[in-house]
């Protein structure tokens, strides 16, 4: 993928950019710990995050969005690529080289939300411990006194009642729960947050109140989103941008409703059809039903990693990989597909979706 | 809309025939939790029907009771677990039995689990033994409840995996869960559940822990088996997607009542109940174009700090002030088979 300027590994826009990132991990048996092969999670994979924006990582189970999000934030350290991180006018860093005590700077600027807010919050602290504590490593606060009122600000923030700093994550509810845990990663005042399935654990009535309080959020404090999701429903309402990740590897990448209504891989194709639409008038459409199951990143087919379940798949796709290409989306954006057939394929949207089904219903 | 003296018969005309055309009738049930905390009603009065080869989906967040209103069908039940009042008549072949006042582990129950009624859950992992093979398990199934040698049964076994699409089932049949990709051990155990042709399927969120295109899959599959065999199926799902995509009719639950009911097209289409529609403005929609979202305010209260009178109306953005926190409202029917219980369309009649 070609969004980095001419000027350098950046892309102009970006605040973080990922370069060829790869991560392996080895395949062990026996006592000695032979290896006996390679899970290819994440596969040289390239995508800017942009200053201001949300950016979508979908996909199936094991097709890297999580290792790639912990690969960014230095949870799981890459096997090679570099990740860089810019901080308004000054140079980039590359967090892949840097040192454990080096990254604390990095991260104050990069948090994270988690999937599941009963696990991800410590049952024997206090709220005022839970979101206080990143304010007392990185020692942003002089006096408990400060501390207190820093946290009160941040309960109102995602709004919870202040008063409440004393009690226990057990008198919460999930949605409250998901609010605490946000409180906490915007205690230090990001610029990024990596949002890892944050609302996927939450009742739908719930999951609409955090979507909506991450997108005031993001407008009040102009905060940048890695969103990492599996529901292509609330990744379209969530996200300026959606990278399309299969076995390891991004398939497409664009902004959210040129991708949604004219999907350039046949993966995405797919699962724009198969996923269910609450309106049953479409009831009857023709979905595509994908054959088989998610490509094993430890044994990956040769070629095209999507070419056993892909129904346009030729010869060629069976030999080579395609590579991650621009081929134009409308009004000049850029809009990225690894397939092959890219150009020539006729690949039905969500708009396209719905007509063919009130044709077939004539 | 009439209210008669009773409304329990008016419930009866309504659902069009009781449990004379119908194969499973659930009248008023109540299935009440005992524990140090208190008492829990996970489900507090739930009555439906549903007809031969019909697909009725039971639809709402956790907490209201949809899974322990089907666990209540079949009598499996966690300890503290008691059904404390109502009736759930199933027809068995040609007499009525109701399920209630059978005993949990007699003869009736044993004969209809698996045979009659057949559960399939989320987890498939927790429906099969991981020391005995896919085709030992079935096989044991047809044998308990049909008089047929091992040999027919290994045939009847082998025809259902083919069935449910396993790729190849004379080798399947000889293999273990652990052996078996997560959408295989899903096609597994939908070829377990239906080795008897029961007459109902009752699938407790089947799809909620597999991804999409495995969903898909699951969702014809449920589809095309259902065409073929002529079950009738009860779908348990608090996904919205799921329930437009496969079911005739639909009810809404929330904390253990039911608050709509009607043909997935107009609780879809024409949702009534403050609840339905916050839920439906709630989920992102698969449309081009920008569509907002309106989420329910609130979160589901504590079920041992139950609201009085409705139990939506804490949350409820039309709560009526000295209406809606009195009592609980009655069902009307709002338009033929298409009934909701909330004060906003009658039922006042005997408030004081």
């Amino acid at each position: 993928m070609t969004e980095t300027s001419e000027s350098g590994v950046m892309g102009d826009r970006a605040i973080i950019s990922v370069r060829n990132l790869v991560k392996h991990f080895p395949v062990e048996t026996g006592i000695l710990r032979r290896q006996v092969g390679v899970v290819k999670a994440v596969d040289n994979v390239n995508f800017d995050l942009n200053e201001g924006e949300t950016l979508a990582l979908v996909g199936e189970s094991g097709c890297g969005k999580t290792t790639t999000s912990h690969c960014i934030i230095q949870a799981q350290r890459p096997t090679s690529g570099q990740v860089f991180f810019r901080l308004g006018d000054d140079e980039p860093m590359d967090l892949t080289q840097m040192e454990k005590g080096e990254l604390k700077g990095a991260r104050r600027n990069i948090r994270m939300i988690y999937q599941d807010p009963y696990s991800s919050l410590n049952p024997r602290m206090t709220l005022l411990q839970i979101i206080g504590e990143p304010l007392a490593i990185h020692r942003m606060v002089e006096s408990q006194e400060e501390l207190r009122v820093r946290v009160a600000d941040l309960l109102r923030l995602v709004r919870l009642d202040p008063s409440t700093l004393n009690r226990y994550p057990h008198a919460f509810s999930g949605g409250q729960r998901q609010r605490i845990a946000i409180a906490r990663a915007l205690s230090l005042s990001p610029k990024v947050v990596i949002a890892d399935e944050a609302v996927s654990a939450l009742d739908v009535s719930v999951q609409a109140q955090i979507l909506n309080l991450l997108k005031e959020l993001q407008h009040q404090l102009g905060l940048t989103y890695l969103f990492v999701a599996h529901n292509l429903a609330v990744v379209k309402y969530e996200a300026d941008r959606v990278a399309v990740m299969y076995a390891g590897k991004i398939v497409e990448i664009g902004e959210t409703e040129e991708l949604y209504t004219s999907p350039r891989h046949p993966y995405t194709e797919a699962l724009i059809s198969a996923a269910p639409n609450p309106d049953p008038d479409t009831k009857h459409r023709a979905r595509i039903v994908l054959a088989g199951e998610v490509a094993d990143p430890g044994n990956l087919p040769a070629g095209c990693a999507f070419h056993p379940r892909c129904r346009y798949a030729e010869d060629r796709c069976r030999q080579e990989a395609p590579e991650l290409v621009d081929v134009g989306g409308s009004e000049g954006q850029s809009h990225f597909s690894a397939c092959h057939f890219a150009e020539s394929l006729e690949l039905t949207g969500i708009a396209g979706g719905l007509q063919s089904e009130k044709r077939g219903n004539e | 809309m009439s209210q008669s003296a009773d409304p329990d018969l008016e419930r009866h005309a309504a659902v069009s025939g009781g449990p004379s055309d119908s194969l499973l009738t659930v009248r008023n049930l109540q299935t009440h939790f005992f524990s140090r905390e208190g008492v829990v009603k996970a489900v507090d009065g739930v009555s439906f029907d549903i007809r031969p080869g019909e697909i009725l989906g039971i639809a709402g967040e956790s907490g209201c009771g949809k899974s322990v209103t089907s666990q209540s069908i079949l009598r499996i039940l966690p300890k503290n677990g008691k059904i404390v009042e109502g009736e759930i008549l199933f027809n068995y072949g040609d007499r009525t039995v109701d399920l209630i006042q059978e005993d949990a582990d007699g003869a009736v129950l044993r004969d209809i689990r698996g045979k009659e009624i057949a559960m399939i859950f989320q987890e498939p992992m927790t429906a099969f033994s991981p020391v005995h093979t896919i085709g030992d398990q079935i096989i044991e199934t047809i044998r308990i409840h049909q008089q047929v040698s091992k040999e027919e049964a290994h045939e009847q076994a082998l025809e259902m995996l083919r069935r449910v699409g396993m790729p190849s089932p004379a080798r399947n049949i000889d293999q273990y869960t652990f052996n078996l990709s997560g959408g295989m051990r899903q096609r597994a155990m939908v070829a377990l559940s239906l080795s008897c042709r029961p007459k109902l399927l009752i699938a407790d969120e089947p799809t909620t822990a597999v991804d999409v295109t495995i969903q898909a899959q699951m969702l014809e599959l449920l589809r095309d088996i259902q065409a073929d065999l002529g079950m009738a199926i009860i779908m348990i799902t608090h996904d919205l997607g799921v329930i437009a995509e496969l079911t005739d009719r639909v009810m809404i639950m929330y904390l253990g009542k039911e608050v709509e009911h009607g043909t997935v097209e107009d609780v879809f289409h024409r949702p009534q109940h403050p609840y339905t529609r916050g839920l439906l403005t709630s989920i992102p929609k698969m449309e081009p174009g920008r569509v907002e979202i309106e989420p329910i305010e609130g979160a589901v209260p504590s079920p041992y700090a139950m609201p009085t009178g409705c139990k939506f109306h804490t949350r409820c953005p039309d709560y009526i002030e000295g209406v809606c926190e009195k009592q609980d409202p009655p069902l009307v029917e709002v338009a033929r088979g298409h009934e909701v219980s909330c004060y906003l369309y009658g039922g006042r009649e005997g408030l004081e």
